[in-house]
Protein backbone atom coordinates (compact mmCIF):
# COMPACT_ATOMS: atom_id res chain seq x y z
CA UNK A 1 0.00 0.00 0.00
CA UNK A 2 3.16 2.57 -0.48
CA UNK A 3 1.28 4.47 -3.14
CA UNK A 4 -1.56 4.67 -1.25
CA UNK A 5 0.28 5.91 1.80
CA UNK A 6 2.15 8.60 0.38
CA UNK A 7 -0.60 9.73 -1.95
CA UNK A 8 -3.34 10.18 1.06
CA UNK A 9 -0.53 11.73 2.96
CA UNK A 10 -0.17 14.57 0.40
CA UNK A 11 -4.02 14.93 0.75
CA UNK A 12 -4.36 15.66 4.31
CA UNK A 13 -0.95 18.27 4.18
CA UNK A 14 -2.95 20.14 1.44
CA UNK A 15 -5.87 20.07 3.39
CA UNK A 16 -4.30 21.50 6.68
CA UNK A 17 -2.51 24.32 4.51
CA UNK A 18 -6.01 24.57 2.58
CA UNK A 19 -7.79 25.44 6.42
CA UNK A 20 -4.46 27.92 7.49
CA UNK A 21 -5.54 29.67 3.90
CA UNK A 22 -9.24 29.75 4.91
CA UNK A 23 -8.48 30.83 8.72
CA UNK A 24 -6.59 33.63 7.20
CA UNK A 25 -9.04 35.19 5.47
CA UNK A 26 -11.49 34.98 8.61
CA UNK A 27 -8.95 36.96 10.45
CA UNK A 28 -9.04 39.50 7.88
CA UNK A 29 -5.19 38.92 7.36
CA UNK A 30 -4.24 39.00 3.41
CA UNK A 31 -0.62 38.97 3.46
CA UNK A 32 -1.02 35.83 5.05
CA UNK A 33 -3.63 34.23 2.91
CA UNK A 34 -1.33 35.04 0.02
CA UNK A 35 1.02 32.76 2.31
CA UNK A 36 -0.85 30.33 2.79
CA UNK A 37 -2.82 29.68 -0.46
CA UNK A 38 0.65 30.06 -2.44
CA UNK A 39 1.53 26.94 -0.25
CA UNK A 40 -1.41 24.77 -1.03
CA UNK A 41 -1.46 25.82 -4.41
CA UNK A 42 1.59 24.78 -5.48
CA UNK A 43 1.60 21.56 -3.38
CA UNK A 44 -1.77 20.66 -4.59
CA UNK A 45 -0.49 21.61 -8.50
CA UNK A 46 3.04 19.57 -7.72
CA UNK A 47 0.70 16.61 -6.28
CA UNK A 48 -1.44 16.63 -9.44
CA UNK A 49 2.06 17.11 -11.63
CA UNK A 50 3.33 14.14 -9.99
CA UNK A 51 0.24 11.92 -10.60
CA UNK A 52 -0.44 13.06 -14.14
CA UNK A 53 3.66 12.65 -15.34
CA UNK A 54 4.04 9.78 -13.35
CA UNK A 55 1.65 7.81 -11.81
CA UNK A 56 -1.68 7.91 -14.28
CA UNK A 57 0.84 6.55 -17.05
CA UNK A 58 2.23 3.77 -15.37
CA UNK A 59 -1.08 2.63 -14.32
CA UNK A 60 -2.41 3.34 -17.68
CA UNK A 61 0.39 1.16 -19.47
CA UNK A 62 -0.41 -1.59 -16.88
CA UNK A 63 -3.69 -1.88 -17.30
CA UNK A 64 -3.89 -0.89 -20.94
CA UNK A 65 -6.84 1.79 -20.30
CA UNK A 66 -6.06 5.50 -20.85
CA UNK A 67 -9.93 6.85 -21.09
CA UNK A 68 -11.11 5.10 -17.32
CA UNK A 69 -10.65 6.36 -14.31
CA UNK A 70 -7.20 8.25 -14.69
CA UNK A 71 -8.86 10.38 -17.54
CA UNK A 72 -11.81 11.35 -15.19
CA UNK A 73 -9.25 12.11 -12.29
CA UNK A 74 -7.42 14.87 -14.82
CA UNK A 75 -10.78 16.36 -16.05
CA UNK A 76 -11.06 16.89 -12.15
CA UNK A 77 -7.54 18.54 -11.88
CA UNK A 78 -8.78 20.69 -14.31
CA UNK A 79 -11.97 21.86 -12.73
CA UNK A 80 -9.72 22.28 -9.07
CA UNK A 81 -7.20 24.28 -11.62
CA UNK A 82 -9.68 26.44 -12.89
CA UNK A 83 -11.41 26.97 -9.15
CA UNK A 84 -7.73 27.78 -7.96
CA UNK A 85 -7.73 31.06 -10.30
CA UNK A 86 -10.66 32.61 -8.63
CA UNK A 87 -9.70 32.07 -5.45
CA UNK A 88 -6.27 33.89 -6.51
CA UNK A 89 -9.02 36.98 -8.17
CA UNK A 90 -10.54 36.86 -5.09
CA UNK A 91 -7.21 36.90 -2.97
CA UNK A 92 -6.55 40.00 -5.35
CA UNK A 93 -9.62 41.99 -4.86
CA UNK A 94 -9.82 40.89 -1.33
CA UNK A 95 -13.29 40.06 -1.49
CA UNK A 96 -13.70 37.93 1.56
CA UNK A 97 -17.18 36.80 0.60
CA UNK A 98 -16.40 35.40 -2.40
CA UNK A 99 -13.27 33.56 -0.91
CA UNK A 100 -15.04 31.52 1.28
CA UNK A 101 -17.79 31.21 -1.30
CA UNK A 102 -14.80 29.26 -3.59
CA UNK A 103 -13.74 27.43 -0.31
CA UNK A 104 -17.30 25.51 0.28
CA UNK A 105 -16.91 24.66 -3.73
CA UNK A 106 -13.27 23.92 -3.73
CA UNK A 107 -13.64 21.94 -0.34
CA UNK A 108 -16.12 19.68 -1.78
CA UNK A 109 -14.77 19.38 -5.14
CA UNK A 110 -11.05 18.21 -3.78
CA UNK A 111 -12.53 15.97 -0.70
CA UNK A 112 -14.71 13.92 -3.42
CA UNK A 113 -12.12 13.52 -5.87
CA UNK A 114 -9.53 12.85 -2.86
CA UNK A 115 -11.92 10.14 -1.63
CA UNK A 116 -12.34 8.80 -4.79
CA UNK A 117 -8.25 8.38 -5.47
CA UNK A 118 -7.69 7.14 -1.97
CA UNK A 119 -10.60 4.55 -2.15
CA UNK A 120 -10.09 3.26 -5.64
CA UNK A 121 -7.72 4.26 -7.74
CA UNK A 122 -4.88 4.46 -5.43
CA UNK A 123 -5.61 0.88 -4.51
CA UNK A 124 -6.18 0.20 -7.74
CA UNK A 125 -2.65 0.86 -8.30
CA UNK A 126 -1.24 -1.00 -5.43
CA UNK A 127 -2.92 -4.07 -6.42
CA UNK A 128 -2.22 -3.83 -10.30
CA UNK A 129 1.24 -2.44 -10.20
CA UNK A 130 4.11 -5.01 -9.61
CA UNK A 131 6.17 -4.30 -6.58
CA UNK A 132 9.10 -3.31 -8.39
CA UNK A 133 7.53 -0.99 -10.74
CA UNK A 134 5.68 0.77 -7.80
CA UNK A 135 8.50 1.39 -5.74
CA UNK A 136 10.31 3.00 -9.03
CA UNK A 137 6.83 5.71 -9.38
CA UNK A 138 6.97 5.93 -6.18
CA UNK A 139 10.18 7.36 -6.33
CA UNK A 140 9.63 8.82 -9.43
CA UNK A 141 7.21 10.80 -8.16
CA UNK A 142 8.98 12.29 -5.05
CA UNK A 143 11.20 13.93 -7.69
CA UNK A 144 8.88 15.57 -9.69
CA UNK A 145 8.62 18.93 -8.82
CA UNK A 146 6.15 22.25 -10.33
CA UNK B 1 -19.27 7.05 -17.81
CA UNK B 2 -16.12 5.32 -17.14
CA UNK B 3 -15.99 2.67 -15.23
CA UNK B 4 -13.12 -0.51 -14.65
CA UNK B 5 -13.71 -3.38 -12.49
CA UNK B 6 -17.28 -2.53 -11.49
CA UNK B 7 -16.11 0.71 -10.16
CA UNK B 8 -17.18 4.12 -11.50
CA UNK B 9 -15.71 7.16 -11.50
CA UNK B 10 -18.18 9.57 -12.06
CA UNK B 11 -18.81 12.66 -9.85
CA UNK B 12 -22.76 13.04 -9.26
CA UNK B 13 -25.58 11.60 -10.21
CA UNK B 14 -28.45 14.20 -12.44
CA UNK B 15 -29.59 17.13 -10.28
CA UNK B 16 -33.04 16.27 -10.44
CA UNK B 17 -32.78 12.80 -8.64
CA UNK B 18 -31.13 14.42 -6.10
CA UNK B 19 -33.44 17.25 -5.55
CA UNK B 20 -36.69 15.20 -6.03
CA UNK B 21 -36.01 13.26 -2.95
CA UNK B 22 -35.69 16.33 -1.03
CA UNK B 23 -38.55 17.95 -2.40
CA UNK B 24 -40.69 15.11 -1.71
CA UNK B 25 -39.32 15.26 1.90
CA UNK B 26 -40.06 18.56 2.33
CA UNK B 27 -43.73 18.28 1.51
CA UNK B 28 -43.87 15.30 4.18
CA UNK B 29 -42.48 17.24 6.42
CA UNK B 30 -45.23 20.05 5.85
CA UNK B 31 -47.39 17.77 6.13
CA UNK B 32 -46.46 16.61 9.41
CA UNK B 33 -46.99 20.32 10.36
CA UNK B 34 -50.56 20.22 9.08
CA UNK B 35 -51.49 17.03 10.98
CA UNK B 36 -49.85 18.06 14.17
CA UNK B 37 -52.08 21.10 14.34
CA UNK B 38 -54.65 18.80 13.64
CA UNK B 39 -53.68 16.15 15.94
CA UNK B 40 -52.54 18.43 19.00
CA UNK B 41 -51.09 16.76 22.01
CA UNK B 42 -52.55 12.99 21.27
CA UNK B 43 -49.25 12.73 19.05
CA UNK B 44 -47.44 12.29 22.24
CA UNK B 45 -49.64 8.95 23.02
CA UNK B 46 -47.65 6.15 21.58
CA UNK B 47 -50.58 3.91 21.49
CA UNK B 48 -52.70 6.95 19.92
CA UNK B 49 -53.26 5.81 15.88
CA UNK B 50 -52.63 9.96 15.40
CA UNK B 51 -49.20 9.36 16.97
CA UNK B 52 -48.25 6.34 14.79
CA UNK B 53 -50.01 8.31 11.70
CA UNK B 54 -47.46 11.11 12.43
CA UNK B 55 -44.18 9.21 13.61
CA UNK B 56 -44.69 7.75 9.77
CA UNK B 57 -45.63 10.93 8.01
CA UNK B 58 -42.18 12.11 9.69
CA UNK B 59 -39.89 9.05 9.56
CA UNK B 60 -41.12 7.29 6.36
CA UNK B 61 -42.45 10.06 3.95
CA UNK B 62 -39.62 13.33 5.21
CA UNK B 63 -36.86 11.08 6.85
CA UNK B 64 -36.97 8.58 3.86
CA UNK B 65 -36.98 10.82 0.95
CA UNK B 66 -34.34 12.66 2.27
CA UNK B 67 -32.13 9.50 2.90
CA UNK B 68 -32.49 8.61 -0.30
CA UNK B 69 -31.65 12.18 -1.60
CA UNK B 70 -28.31 11.82 0.43
CA UNK B 71 -27.95 7.90 -0.76
CA UNK B 72 -28.44 8.78 -4.58
CA UNK B 73 -25.66 11.96 -4.42
CA UNK B 74 -22.77 9.84 -1.58
CA UNK B 75 -22.87 6.68 -3.54
CA UNK B 76 -21.05 6.87 -6.19
CA UNK B 77 -18.61 9.53 -4.31
CA UNK B 78 -18.34 7.14 -0.47
CA UNK B 79 -18.31 4.07 -2.19
CA UNK B 80 -17.94 4.71 -6.20
CA UNK B 81 -21.21 3.24 -6.81
CA UNK B 82 -23.00 4.99 -9.67
CA UNK B 83 -26.26 3.57 -10.15
CA UNK B 84 -26.85 2.57 -13.95
CA UNK B 85 -29.56 4.97 -15.42
CA UNK B 86 -30.52 6.61 -12.09
CA UNK B 87 -33.19 8.61 -12.93
CA UNK B 88 -35.46 5.69 -14.14
CA UNK B 89 -34.55 4.20 -10.66
CA UNK B 90 -35.69 7.10 -8.93
CA UNK B 91 -39.01 7.43 -10.88
CA UNK B 92 -39.42 3.73 -10.42
CA UNK B 93 -38.90 4.34 -6.73
CA UNK B 94 -40.53 7.78 -5.70
CA UNK B 95 -44.19 7.16 -7.82
CA UNK B 96 -45.16 4.16 -6.31
CA UNK B 97 -43.15 5.21 -2.43
CA UNK B 98 -45.36 8.43 -2.42
CA UNK B 99 -48.64 6.49 -3.09
CA UNK B 100 -47.66 3.72 -0.71
CA UNK B 101 -46.89 6.35 2.46
CA UNK B 102 -50.25 7.67 1.95
CA UNK B 103 -52.16 4.36 1.39
CA UNK B 104 -50.26 3.99 4.25
CA UNK B 105 -51.45 6.87 6.64
CA UNK B 106 -55.01 6.68 5.47
CA UNK B 107 -54.89 2.37 6.06
CA UNK B 108 -54.27 3.70 9.76
CA UNK B 109 -56.71 6.28 9.72
CA UNK B 110 -59.58 3.83 9.10
CA UNK B 111 -58.58 0.81 9.53
CA UNK B 112 -59.32 -0.33 6.08
CA UNK B 113 -57.25 -3.53 5.47
CA UNK B 114 -57.12 -3.05 1.39
CA UNK B 115 -55.45 -0.27 2.20
CA UNK B 116 -52.41 -1.76 4.18
CA UNK B 117 -52.59 -4.35 1.47
CA UNK B 118 -51.87 -1.72 -1.23
CA UNK B 119 -49.32 0.19 0.94
CA UNK B 120 -47.83 -3.38 1.24
CA UNK B 121 -47.49 -4.07 -2.19
CA UNK B 122 -46.32 0.25 -2.67
CA UNK B 123 -44.25 0.56 -0.44
CA UNK B 124 -42.86 -3.08 -0.25
CA UNK B 125 -42.33 -3.03 -4.03
CA UNK B 126 -40.33 0.31 -4.32
CA UNK B 127 -38.93 0.14 -1.14
CA UNK B 128 -37.20 -3.65 -1.49
CA UNK B 129 -36.27 -2.85 -5.26
CA UNK B 130 -33.83 0.21 -4.63
CA UNK B 131 -33.04 -0.91 -1.47
CA UNK B 132 -31.76 -4.47 -3.03
CA UNK B 133 -30.34 -2.53 -6.49
CA UNK B 134 -28.33 -0.33 -4.13
CA UNK B 135 -26.98 -3.19 -1.53
CA UNK B 136 -26.34 -5.32 -5.06
CA UNK B 137 -23.87 -2.69 -6.49
CA UNK B 138 -22.35 -2.40 -3.01
CA UNK B 139 -22.13 -5.81 -2.61
CA UNK B 140 -20.19 -6.10 -5.51
CA UNK B 141 -17.16 -3.73 -4.75
CA UNK B 142 -13.71 -5.06 -4.56
CA UNK B 143 -12.43 -1.90 -1.98
CA UNK B 144 -14.62 -1.48 1.16
CA UNK B 145 -14.29 1.34 3.27
CA UNK B 146 -15.63 1.72 6.86
CA UNK B 147 -18.26 4.14 5.42
CA UNK B 148 -19.57 1.89 2.34
CA UNK B 149 -19.53 -0.95 4.98
CA UNK B 150 -21.65 1.27 6.87
CA UNK B 151 -24.50 1.79 4.37
CA UNK B 152 -24.23 -1.71 3.04
CA UNK B 153 -25.14 -2.53 6.83
CA UNK B 154 -27.97 0.62 6.95
CA UNK B 155 -29.03 -0.65 3.75
CA UNK B 156 -29.42 -4.20 5.00
CA UNK B 157 -31.36 -3.09 8.27
CA UNK B 158 -33.47 -0.92 5.74
CA UNK B 159 -34.44 -4.63 4.41
CA UNK B 160 -35.16 -6.13 7.39
CA UNK B 161 -37.43 -2.74 8.73
CA UNK B 162 -39.61 -3.33 5.53
CA UNK B 163 -39.84 -6.93 5.49
CA UNK B 164 -40.87 -6.60 9.76
CA UNK B 165 -43.48 -3.79 8.43
CA UNK B 166 -44.95 -6.18 5.64
CA UNK B 167 -45.57 -8.83 8.54
CA UNK B 168 -47.78 -5.60 10.43
CA UNK B 169 -49.36 -4.79 7.60
CA UNK B 170 -49.72 -8.01 6.13
CA UNK B 171 -51.52 -8.85 9.98
CA UNK B 172 -53.71 -5.67 9.37
CA UNK B 173 -55.01 -6.12 5.84
CA UNK B 174 -55.98 -9.63 7.44
CA UNK B 175 -53.77 -11.80 5.67
CA UNK B 176 -51.74 -13.05 8.34
CA UNK B 177 -53.08 -13.96 11.77
CA UNK B 178 -49.91 -12.08 13.44
CA UNK B 179 -48.94 -14.07 16.09
CA UNK B 180 -46.28 -12.20 17.01
CA UNK B 181 -47.40 -9.08 16.40
CA UNK B 182 -45.89 -7.16 19.36
CA UNK B 183 -42.74 -8.58 19.25
CA UNK B 184 -42.06 -7.94 15.46
CA UNK B 185 -43.77 -3.87 16.00
CA UNK B 186 -40.76 -3.62 18.59
CA UNK B 187 -38.23 -4.75 16.48
CA UNK B 188 -39.44 -2.99 13.35
CA UNK B 189 -39.61 0.29 15.09
CA UNK B 190 -36.11 -0.40 16.81
CA UNK B 191 -34.69 -1.31 13.32
CA UNK B 192 -35.90 1.71 11.70
CA UNK B 193 -34.80 3.91 14.58
CA UNK B 194 -31.32 2.66 14.88
CA UNK B 195 -30.55 0.18 12.16
CA UNK B 196 -31.68 2.65 9.55
CA UNK B 197 -31.87 6.07 10.91
CA UNK B 198 -28.98 6.47 13.25
CA UNK B 199 -26.54 3.69 11.40
CA UNK B 200 -26.65 5.25 7.99
CA UNK B 201 -25.89 9.36 9.55
CA UNK B 202 -23.57 7.47 11.42
CA UNK B 203 -21.89 5.73 8.36
CA UNK B 204 -21.63 8.76 6.06
CA UNK B 205 -20.38 10.75 9.24
CA UNK B 206 -17.18 8.56 9.25
CA UNK B 207 -16.45 10.45 5.68
CA UNK B 208 -18.34 14.02 6.00
CA UNK B 209 -17.10 14.84 9.43
CA UNK B 210 -13.59 14.51 8.35
CA UNK B 211 -14.62 15.68 4.40
CA UNK B 212 -16.23 18.89 5.05
CA UNK B 213 -14.61 20.40 8.43
CA UNK B 214 -11.09 18.84 7.77
CA UNK B 215 -10.78 16.80 11.32
CA UNK B 216 -8.82 13.78 12.48
CA UNK B 217 -10.30 10.73 11.31
CA UNK B 218 -12.69 8.52 13.61
CA UNK B 219 -10.69 5.84 15.48
CA UNK B 220 -10.57 2.64 12.95
CA UNK B 221 -11.66 0.88 15.81
CA UNK B 222 -14.99 3.37 15.95
CA UNK B 223 -15.43 3.30 11.95
CA UNK B 224 -14.90 -0.58 11.06
CA UNK B 225 -16.88 -1.98 14.01
CA UNK B 226 -19.48 0.04 15.56
CA UNK B 227 -21.91 -0.01 11.99
CA UNK B 228 -21.74 -4.40 12.43
CA UNK B 229 -21.66 -3.98 16.50
CA UNK B 230 -25.15 -1.93 16.01
CA UNK B 231 -26.34 -4.15 13.37
CA UNK B 232 -25.37 -7.55 15.04
CA UNK B 233 -27.10 -6.16 18.49
CA UNK B 234 -30.39 -5.48 16.39
CA UNK B 235 -30.59 -8.64 14.79
CA UNK B 236 -29.89 -10.78 17.95
CA UNK B 237 -32.63 -8.84 20.00
CA UNK B 238 -35.00 -9.40 17.24
CA UNK B 239 -34.44 -13.18 17.36
CA UNK B 240 -34.34 -13.56 20.75
CA UNK B 241 -37.27 -11.16 21.03
CA UNK B 242 -39.83 -13.39 19.87
CA UNK B 243 -39.14 -15.41 22.53
CA UNK B 244 -38.24 -13.19 25.30
CA UNK B 245 -39.59 -9.66 24.64
CA UNK B 246 -38.02 -8.63 27.70
CA UNK B 247 -34.58 -9.10 26.05
CA UNK B 248 -34.91 -5.12 24.37
CA UNK B 249 -34.52 -2.98 27.73
CA UNK B 250 -31.43 -4.25 27.53
CA UNK B 251 -30.53 -4.02 24.15
CA UNK B 252 -32.05 -0.46 24.36
CA UNK B 253 -30.01 0.39 27.36
CA UNK B 254 -26.85 -1.08 24.97
CA UNK B 255 -27.75 0.69 22.12
CA UNK B 256 -28.28 4.04 23.80
CA UNK B 257 -24.33 3.75 25.00
CA UNK B 258 -23.05 3.00 21.87
CA UNK B 259 -25.03 6.75 20.39
CA UNK B 260 -24.24 8.32 23.10
CA UNK B 261 -20.22 7.34 22.95
CA UNK B 262 -20.15 7.92 19.33
CA UNK B 263 -22.00 11.35 19.66
CA UNK B 264 -19.41 12.62 22.45
CA UNK B 265 -16.73 11.43 19.96
CA UNK B 266 -17.79 13.31 16.96
CA UNK B 267 -18.80 16.13 19.00
CA UNK B 268 -14.71 16.06 20.15
CA UNK B 269 -14.17 15.59 16.63
CA UNK B 270 -15.87 19.04 15.61
CA UNK B 271 -14.16 20.90 17.94
CA UNK B 272 -10.61 19.32 16.47
CA UNK B 273 -11.62 20.82 13.02
CA UNK B 274 -8.85 22.59 11.18
CA UNK B 275 -11.43 24.72 9.13
CA UNK B 276 -12.11 28.25 10.99
CA UNK B 277 -15.85 28.83 10.13
CA UNK B 278 -18.64 27.42 12.42
CA UNK B 279 -21.31 28.12 9.77
CA UNK B 280 -24.65 26.41 10.31
CA UNK B 281 -24.07 23.36 8.85
CA UNK B 282 -21.49 22.50 12.43
CA UNK B 283 -24.14 23.71 14.02
CA UNK B 284 -26.57 21.67 12.71
CA UNK B 285 -24.41 19.08 13.68
CA UNK B 286 -23.81 20.04 17.19
CA UNK B 287 -27.79 20.58 17.72
CA UNK B 288 -28.28 16.91 15.93
CA UNK B 289 -25.65 15.02 18.21
CA UNK B 290 -26.71 16.99 21.72
CA UNK B 291 -29.83 16.07 20.86
CA UNK B 292 -28.88 11.96 20.20
CA UNK B 293 -27.36 12.26 23.66
CA UNK B 294 -30.50 13.43 24.88
CA UNK B 295 -32.71 11.55 23.65
CA UNK B 296 -30.62 7.81 24.51
CA UNK B 297 -30.48 9.77 28.16
CA UNK B 298 -34.02 9.61 28.38
CA UNK B 299 -34.73 6.38 26.85
CA UNK B 300 -32.56 4.85 29.13
CA UNK B 301 -34.82 6.71 32.05
CA UNK B 302 -38.01 5.32 30.39
CA UNK B 303 -36.86 2.19 31.99
CA UNK B 304 -37.43 3.64 35.66
CA UNK B 305 -40.06 5.65 35.68
CA UNK B 306 -43.50 5.66 34.84
CA UNK B 307 -43.62 8.91 33.17
CA UNK B 308 -45.29 9.70 29.53
CA UNK B 309 -43.00 12.39 29.01
CA UNK B 310 -39.85 10.92 29.67
CA UNK B 311 -40.53 8.52 26.75
CA UNK B 312 -42.13 11.60 24.63
CA UNK B 313 -38.96 13.78 25.16
CA UNK B 314 -36.69 10.94 23.98
CA UNK B 315 -38.84 10.89 21.03
CA UNK B 316 -38.97 14.39 20.28
CA UNK B 317 -35.23 14.73 20.67
CA UNK B 318 -34.61 11.73 18.20
CA UNK B 319 -36.73 13.70 15.47
CA UNK B 320 -34.48 16.21 16.24
CA UNK B 321 -31.06 14.62 16.35
CA UNK B 322 -32.15 12.68 12.74
CA UNK B 323 -33.56 15.97 11.14
CA UNK B 324 -30.90 18.64 12.11
CA UNK B 325 -28.11 15.97 10.36
CA UNK B 326 -30.46 15.89 7.26
CA UNK B 327 -30.47 20.11 7.15
CA UNK B 328 -26.77 19.66 7.99
CA UNK B 329 -25.96 17.57 4.83
CA UNK B 330 -28.77 19.60 2.86
CA UNK B 331 -27.12 22.78 2.99
CA UNK B 332 -23.54 21.36 2.23
CA UNK B 333 -25.30 18.98 -1.16
CA UNK B 334 -27.72 21.42 -2.54
CA UNK B 335 -25.45 24.61 -3.01
CA UNK B 336 -22.76 22.14 -4.30
CA UNK B 337 -24.57 20.26 -6.09
CA UNK B 338 -25.96 23.32 -8.09
CA UNK B 339 -22.78 24.83 -8.75
CA UNK B 340 -21.24 21.56 -9.93
CA UNK B 341 -23.15 20.10 -12.68
CA UNK B 342 -22.96 24.26 -13.89
CA UNK B 343 -19.75 24.57 -13.95
CA UNK B 344 -19.13 20.69 -15.23
CA UNK B 345 -21.59 21.93 -18.10
CA UNK B 346 -18.89 25.11 -18.95
CA UNK B 347 -21.18 27.79 -17.71
CA UNK B 348 -19.12 31.08 -16.50
CA UNK B 349 -21.98 32.18 -14.85
CA UNK B 350 -22.79 29.08 -13.04
CA UNK B 351 -23.51 30.66 -9.58
CA UNK B 352 -21.19 30.35 -6.29
CA UNK B 353 -22.45 27.67 -3.52
CA UNK B 354 -23.14 30.93 -1.46
CA UNK B 355 -25.38 32.36 -4.36
CA UNK B 356 -27.58 29.11 -4.32
CA UNK B 357 -27.99 29.49 -0.45
CA UNK B 358 -26.26 32.29 1.16
CA UNK B 359 -24.95 31.27 4.78
CA UNK B 360 -27.27 33.40 6.76
CA UNK B 361 -30.29 31.79 5.17
CA UNK B 362 -29.04 28.56 6.54
CA UNK B 363 -28.24 29.98 9.82
CA UNK B 364 -31.70 31.81 9.64
CA UNK B 365 -33.19 28.03 9.30
CA UNK B 366 -31.01 26.85 12.62
CA UNK B 367 -32.41 29.29 14.31
CA UNK B 368 -36.22 28.37 13.33
CA UNK B 369 -35.49 24.61 13.75
CA UNK B 370 -34.19 24.81 17.58
CA UNK B 371 -37.24 27.16 18.29
CA UNK B 372 -39.11 24.58 16.82
CA UNK B 373 -37.66 22.08 18.91
CA UNK B 374 -37.47 23.90 22.27
CA UNK B 375 -41.53 24.81 21.69
CA UNK B 376 -42.23 21.31 20.91
CA UNK B 377 -40.79 20.40 24.22
CA UNK B 378 -42.31 22.69 26.37
CA UNK B 379 -45.94 21.80 24.65
CA UNK B 380 -45.04 18.64 26.32
CA UNK B 381 -45.59 20.76 29.51
CA UNK B 382 -47.99 23.94 28.17
CA UNK B 383 -50.45 22.72 25.86
CA UNK B 384 -51.56 25.47 23.51
CA UNK B 385 -47.82 25.31 22.90
CA UNK B 386 -48.68 22.18 20.37
CA UNK B 387 -50.06 24.48 17.66
CA UNK B 388 -46.87 27.07 17.52
CA UNK B 389 -44.81 23.75 16.84
CA UNK B 390 -47.20 22.74 14.48
CA UNK B 391 -46.84 26.04 12.63
CA UNK B 392 -43.09 26.10 12.89
CA UNK B 393 -42.49 22.84 11.42
CA UNK B 394 -44.49 24.32 8.76
CA UNK B 395 -41.99 26.87 8.48
CA UNK B 396 -39.31 24.84 8.62
CA UNK B 397 -39.78 22.06 5.83
CA UNK B 398 -41.46 25.19 4.18
CA UNK B 399 -37.94 26.81 4.19
CA UNK B 400 -36.37 23.79 3.10
CA UNK B 401 -38.65 23.73 -0.11
CA UNK B 402 -37.85 27.12 -1.23
CA UNK B 403 -34.28 25.94 -0.82
CA UNK B 404 -34.96 23.76 -3.58
CA UNK B 405 -37.40 25.60 -5.75
CA UNK B 406 -34.94 28.64 -5.82
CA UNK B 407 -32.07 26.45 -6.39
CA UNK B 408 -33.93 24.48 -9.24
CA UNK B 409 -34.82 28.17 -11.15
CA UNK B 410 -31.60 29.31 -10.67
CA UNK B 411 -30.03 25.98 -12.21
CA UNK B 412 -32.89 26.61 -15.14
CA UNK B 413 -31.84 30.43 -15.19
CA UNK B 414 -28.44 30.40 -15.99
CA UNK B 415 -29.12 27.12 -18.33
CA UNK B 416 -31.34 29.50 -20.26
CA UNK B 417 -29.04 32.90 -20.08
CA UNK B 418 -25.64 32.00 -18.92
CA UNK B 419 -22.65 31.87 -21.00
CA UNK B 420 -20.99 28.57 -22.16
CA UNK B 421 -17.74 27.66 -22.96
CA UNK B 422 -18.13 25.69 -25.82
CA UNK B 423 -16.46 22.12 -24.98
CA UNK B 424 -17.46 20.68 -28.55
CA UNK B 425 -14.77 23.25 -29.98
CA UNK B 426 -12.07 21.52 -27.82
Amino acid sequence: MIISQFMTQEHRKCDTEFAAAEQAVANGNWSETEEKFLAFSNNTLKHFKREEMELFPAFEAQTGSSEGPTQVMKHEHEQVRGLMGKMAESIESQDKDAYLSLCESMMILLQQHNMKEEQMLYAMCDRVLPSELKESTLSKMKHVEL
Amino acid sequence: MFSQNGLSLDQAPPISVVFRFFFSGALFGILAGILILFFQNHIFDASDIKAVILTHTLTLGAMLSFMFAALFQMLPVIAGVALPSPVKKANAMQYPFVLGVFSLLLAFNFSTPWLFITASFLLGGSLLYIALVMLKNLWKLPNHSSSSKGMLTALLSLTIVILLALYLTGTLGGLLEGNYYTQIKTAHYSFGLFGWIALLILSISFQVIEMFYVTPSYPKLVSQYLPLTLFTLLTMTTIIGVFNPSIWVASHILIALILIGYSLLTLKRLTQRKRPLADATVWFWRLGLSSLIASMLTLFITNFTELSWVKSLSYIFFASFALSIVFAMFYKIVPFLTWFHLNSQGYFTAPMMHEVIHPKTAKKHLYIHLTTIVIFVLSLFIHLFIFLAGMLTILSFGWIAWQIIHAWKLYNYTQETGEKFDMSSM
